[in-house]
This record gives C-alpha cells, sequence and structure tokens, in this order.
C-alpha cells in the first residue's frame, strides 16, 4: 500500500550572521521500504536513530529532502497542498506523549470531532453521533466527551488520541512510540485496544518504539534502524529468533527480561554518534563489537541484502560475522 | 535472613495534607536491607516507591509530608527522629541518592569538578586539590574517559549515559554504605541501559555497598536484584528472594505484572490485561487497596473487610494476607 524509494531528510544547519549553511543533521538516509496493506510494521531503534523524522516524512509532515513515496500508486510527494489536505484524511498520527499531544483548552468532543468538521461535509449531529460512537469503541463513555484532558489519566489520554486518529476512518496510521508514556498495566491495554481496532478498521499501521519487547508482541515484520539507516528487516518471527545484524543481536540480548539470566551478553560501547558528522562507510562501526582493527567497515557502501526470504541485513553485517 | 542487616524500615507511614484530605503516599511499609545486596522495589506510578526512598533520605519537605510513623533504623539510630544537622551528616555520605532524570538532577550552571568535589569537602574535610584529586579519581572508576579533562564539563556537554555516570560518581565519592537508585536507567536507551546496570554491579562488588533499586521494569529487576518487594498503592503487596518470587509468585498483582511483562524470547500471544487504573491514593479502596482490579475479587466485596498485612508464606517470602487466600482459591 506504501512504497518508499530512497526517502533521504537532512536538516540544515544554520549559523553565522548570514544563516549561512554550515551542515546538515542527517536523520534519514536514503531508506526504501515498503508496507503492504494490513500489516503492522515495527520500526525500532535507540533515540537519534530517525525513527520518529522518518515517520513523519512518510506523511509530509515534515518535507522529505529527497526519495519518492508512493500511496495507491502515487507519488505523493508530487501532491500539492490541496491533493495532500485530502489525503491526510487516509493517514493519521498518535503521539508518544498523551499529555503534550491533546490541546488542554479544548473539550474532548471538540478534540476528536476536528478533523470530521474539516474533512467532512456531515452536519453536526451526524458528526457528535460519530464521535460518541468512536468515544466507546476506545473504551471511554459518552460523558467524557464534555471534559478536559487533565480530567483524564495517562492512559485515558491515550485512548482519546487514539480515538482522534480513528473518528476520519484513516487506512494508514503511524503511532509514534504509543505506550513508552505508560505504566506496564496500561501499556498492555493500550496495546491490545490497538491490535482490536486493527482488526475492525483493517488499519495499516507503522509502530514506531524503542521497546523491543512491544514490538515482538504487536508487529508483523519488523525494521531496525541506526543512524538514519535500516539495518536489517525480517518478519518478527525471523528478527526475534534468527537476528543477523550485531545491532540487532546486542538489542535483543540487552533488553532486559524477567526469565532469561544473560550473563555474557554482548555490551556496546559508547554511545549512538552525532548524524551531524556520522562515521564513514558503516554508521555502526565505531559501536560494533566485530568491527576490525584495519577499518575496513569505513569503506564499505551501506545497502541492504537479501539473506534469506524477505530477510534483508546490511551489507557490511553479513560479513563480519 | 543471615547478613547483617544495614537499614530496617518499619511499618513506614509517609501522608501528605492536600488541602482538606490526606495523600496516603506510603501506607505502613516495612522491609530489612542486608549490607552488600541488592533490594529492589517494584509497582507502576503512584504506587509510592519513590516516596519510599525520599522518606528515608529525609527529602521531603516538613511542612507538607508527615513521616511521623513508623522508624527507619540505620546504625542503631532512627533517622526520622533525627535532627537535619545530623541527617545532613548522613545523607550523602553514609546513604546517597542517584535520580531518574540526570539532566535535571545536575546542575547545569557548574561544571562537574564543582559538583562532585563540594561533596567531598564537605563530608571529608578535604580541602579543594584533594577533593579534585578524589573527583577524578571517581570519574575515572566509572568509566568516563579522560577523566582529567571531562572534569571540567557541564552536564550539557555529556550523554544521558555519561551523565548518569557522574551522577553516580557523585552519589559514591564518599564511598556510602547504601545507595538509593531512582530509576536510574529509565530514561536512557536499551543499550546505555545495559552499560549503566554492569557499572552498577561491578561497582558493588568493588565498594561493597549496598543498593536500594526503583524501578518499575521487572527486566531490569532480574538482573540486577537479590530481593524484590512489589508495592501498589502505598502499600506492600509482596516481598521474596528475586528468583523466588519469578518462580513463585503469590499475589494477584504480581502474577499479573510478571504476566503482562512484554517477552523479547516468547511468541507472540494474547496481551494480558489488568483492568483499569490505579485508583487514587486520596481516597483508596477499603480494605485490600488492589480488590478494584483483582482479577480473583471476589463478587460480594468481602475484600472490602480485610485489614491488610503480610504473611509469611514461606522462610523470606511474605504475601499481603488479602492476596495468600485469593491465591489459594484460585490454584
Amino acid at each position: 500500500m506504501i512504497e518508499i524509494k530512497n526517502l533521504k531528510k537532512y536538516f540544515p544547519i544554520k549559523s553565522g550572521f548570514f544563516n549561512s549553511k554550515s551542515g546538515d543533521v542527517k536523520a534519514v538516509e536514503s531508506v526504501t521500504f515498503d508496507i503492504p496493506e494490513g500489516e503492522i510494521l515495527g520500526l525500532v531503534g535507540e533515540s537519534g536513530s530517525g525513527k520518529t523524522t522518518l515517520g513523519r516524512s512518510i506523511i509530509r509532515l515534515i518535507e522529505p529532502s529527497e526519495g519518492e513515496i508512493f500511496y495507491n500508486n502515487k507519488n505523493i510527494l508530487n501532491f500539492n497542498e490541496k491533493d495532500m489536505r485530502s489525503l491526510r484524511k487516509d493517514f493519521q498520527i498518535i503521539f508518544q506523549d498523551p499529555y503534550a499531544s491533546l490541546d488542554p483548552r479544548k473539550k474532548i468532543v471538540d478534540i476528536i470531532s476536528q478533523g470530521l468538521k474539516i474533512h467532512t461535509t456531515m452536519n453536526k449531529q451526524e458528526i457528535y453521533n460519530k464521535v460518541k460512537s468512536i468515544i466507546k469503541e476506545v473504551g471511554l463513555q459518552e460523558e467524557h466527551l464534555n471534559r478536559y484532558p487533565h480530567e483524564f489519566s495517562g492512559g485515558q489520554r491515550q485512548r482519546i488520541g487514539i480515538a482522534r486518529a480513528l473518528v476520519l476512518d484513516p487506512k494508514f496510521i503511524i503511532a509514534d512510540e504509543p505506550v513508552s508514556a505508560l505504566d506496564v498495566t496500561i501499556q498492555a491495554q493500550i496495546l491490545n485496544l490497538i491490535l482490536e481496532l486493527k482488526e475492525k478498521y483493517s488499519l495499516t499501521i507503522l509502530f514506531i518504539s524503542h521497546d523491543l519487547s512491544v514490538i515482538n508482541q504487536i508487529a508483523d515484520r519488523v525494521m531496525v534502524m541506526y543512524l538514519g539507516h535500516i539495518v536489517e528487516v525480517a518478519s518478527t518471527k525471523n528478527l526475534f529468533s534468527n537476528p543477523r545484524h550485531p545491532y540487532t543481536k546486542s538489542l535483543i540480548e540487552t533488553a532486559p527480561q524477567i526469565f532469561r539470566k544473560n550473563e555474557n551478553k554482548i555490551l556496546l560501547k559508547g554511545d549512538i554518534p552525532s548524524p551531524i558528522n556520522p562515521p564513514s562507510g558503516c554508521v555502526f562501526r565505531t559501536r560494533c563489537p566485530h568491527a576490525s582493527k584495519d577499518n575496513k567497515e569505513a569503506n564499505i557502501e551501506m545497502g541492504l541484502i537479501e539473506v534469506a526470504q524477505d530477510h534483508w541485513v546490511d551489507r557490511c553485517a553479513i560479513n563480519c560475522n | 535472613m543471615k547478613s547483617e542487616k544495614l537499614l530496617s524500615v518499619q511499618n513506614l507511614k509517609t501522608h501528605f495534607s492536600v488541602g482538606n484530605s490526606i495523600v496516603k503516599a506510603v501506607d505502613g511499609v516495612s522491609f530489612d536491607l542486608e549490607s552488600g545486596k541488592t533490594f529492589a522495589i517494584v509497582g507502576e506510578s503512584g504506587s509510592g516507591k519513590s516516596i519510599t526512598a525520599l522518606s528515608i533520605m529525609g527529602l521531603l519537605p516538613n511542612n507538607l509530608a508527615q513521616v511521623d510513623r513508623g522508624k527507619i533504623i540505620f546504625s542503631e539510630q532512627d533517622l526520622l527522629t533525627l535532627e537535619e544537622k545530623e541527617m545532613r551528616k548522613i545523607r550523602g555520605n553514609n546513604i546517597s541518592m542517584i535520580f531518574q532524570e540526570p539532566m535535571t538532577s545536575l546542575n547545569p550552571v557548574y561544571d562537574l569538578a564543582f559538583q562532585i568535589s563540594e561533596v567531598i569537602m564537605l563530608h571529608q574535610n578535604k580541602n579543594k586539590q584533594d577533593a579534585r584529586k578524589i573527583a577524578i579519581e571517581m570519574l575515572d572508576l566509572v568509566g568516563i574517559p579522560e577523566p582529567q579533562k571531562r572534569i571540567n564539563s557541564f552536564p550539557h556537554e555529556l550523554s544521558g549515559g555519561m551523565r548518569q555516570r557522574a551522577m553516580i560518581a557523585m552519589a559514591l565519592s564518599c564511598n556510602p554504605k547504601i545507595l538509593i537508585a531512582d530509576e536510574p536507567t529509565t530514561a536512557l536507551d536499551v543499550t546505555i541501559q545495559a552499560q549503566i546496570i554492569e557499572l552498577m554491579q561491578e561497582l558493588q562488588k568493588k565498594l561493597g555497598m549496598s543498593i536500594v533499586f526503583i524501578t518499575h521494569d521487572l527486566g531490569v529487576v532480574s538482573e540486577i536484584s537479590d530481593y524484590v518487594m512489589v508495592m501498589y498503592l502505598g502499600n506492600t503487596m509482596e516481598i521474596a528472594e528475586t528468583n523466588e518470587i519469578f518462580s513463585n509468585p503469590i499475589h494477584p498483582y504480581t502474577k499479573s505484572l510478571i504476566d503482562i511483562a512484554p517477552q523479547i524470547t516468547e511468541e507472540k500471544r494474547k496481551i494480558q490485561v489488568l483492568k483499569g487504573e490505579i485508583p487514587s491514593p486520596i481516597n483508596p479502596p477499603s480494605g485490600c487497596v488492589f480488590r478494584t482490579r483483582c482479577p480473583n475479587a471476589s463478587s460480594n466485596g468481602k475484600e472490602g473487610d480485610i485489614e491488610m498485612g503480610l504473611i509469611e508464606v514461606k522462610p523470606g517470602h511474605w504475601v499481603d494476607r488479602c492476596g495468600v487466600n485469593c491465591g489459594h482459591l484460585r490454584t
């Protein structure tokens, strides 16, 4: 349904008196992938890996620097503002922080119905009925509609955020860390809700998270991102049972788990480098446990290679183990 | 419990008065910390984990909080009865604390040299040069590269992981007997979290301090702690050794937390759900505070009349009375 080709996003860094460009933050580097209809694609990576920028670029909340985005075989980067606006109805986003993403001065009913007012020709009563049915769908009551965001807990707010996204019957949803700010018991409730609604409304979802165990529960397929690059893509089952990239391996091994005492896990040294000046060649080489002494990884050009059916890994990682 | 008791918290109650109502943030918590061991406190937001820690440190404002009931025994004195002046000698010296968000807990306008040597000069009567030397040694100990250079850095010049290392250096600079760590890895990425956990374990072996580790993440608990206390709405639900609590949880809340925790190692399944949310501590449920969310709660609400209290079901494994019975009914 959605096809991304060589998508790139550089943010210019401006400095000095004339605001001359002094460099780029290379947030997303030539990313290519597709999302088939009805799939939950997990996107995982550390902070600074470019997950959020990628998500927002796909629906043009951030204008990509280069590349193509096909939605139903049309390149939406060629759309003008008017075409784009009518398309926005199909694309919705659920944000991480349910405290910051709801307007504190609006009632819930206004927050949820705003999209309907803009995108549809429904009259007041129809809008209200629609909002009423959607709020029940996400597990809240009609009487909640006349309250303000501060009257709700984090979990309830996230339900409101989901209702707002769903009210326009979207086809594609970007869920940007929707459960990271929630307690585990509430997290489980929201994940279940997303799974239920996905079936009911036949949604396609890009689910962004830094938490591999959440991704394991919800995604059909997983993309691992590091410093703007996709380093591994595979079905959830394959990725967790047979990770190939050393970064994926170490993410899986270092995630704390209740029933696993992992004594000799591979700890990654250091921090993720700055995307202003990423390492040449394989961007992971500065933290890679397999990096060679003579630094030959610096001359490798990155790119995904299919190692098994639908299991893609960055070229450098195939040789290093 | 064989080894020496270093800290003993007995029936601690911390209540806040808010307007006309009283928030029972911690309502009768007891536990012992053994020397050289790690004691984890687990629970959701609002369960009273952090307030327990702050009560031990004596860091709650006197005008708001009443930490007047219960006892906190450390080296034969009750910390709750100490004057602020005496408490100041213990805090940061014998008992120190690290926090969740290293950006907000380090002072942004001072460099590390000032912030770390301040503690050392205050508690160990060192002059500035010696304090600085110790501070550099501490930074080296916590794995900050080029400590001579880094000691002049300001907090904003460091990454999240490095800041947390600097915090740990500061907390350990007076060689405390107890380190209280309040969600020290929650704000960090997993790869950095793993580094910090390993660092804390290494330092514990080297320096022999005890750790009170507060977290909401059971995965982290299983990696780091010797004992676990599960808290809910200011009350203790269950205390046991780490292995025991994961292999043989008895309280339905502990069971749900373990069931719910997302796993990497198993295949997708229907996610277990605990209904509802943690109630407000202003008006907690009567009787067993967990009853409003308990999957085993009876339909006649008889848990509303139960008085809460821990029962020792096995040596060293304590469970709240209500959880013991309903666990038995189920199995």
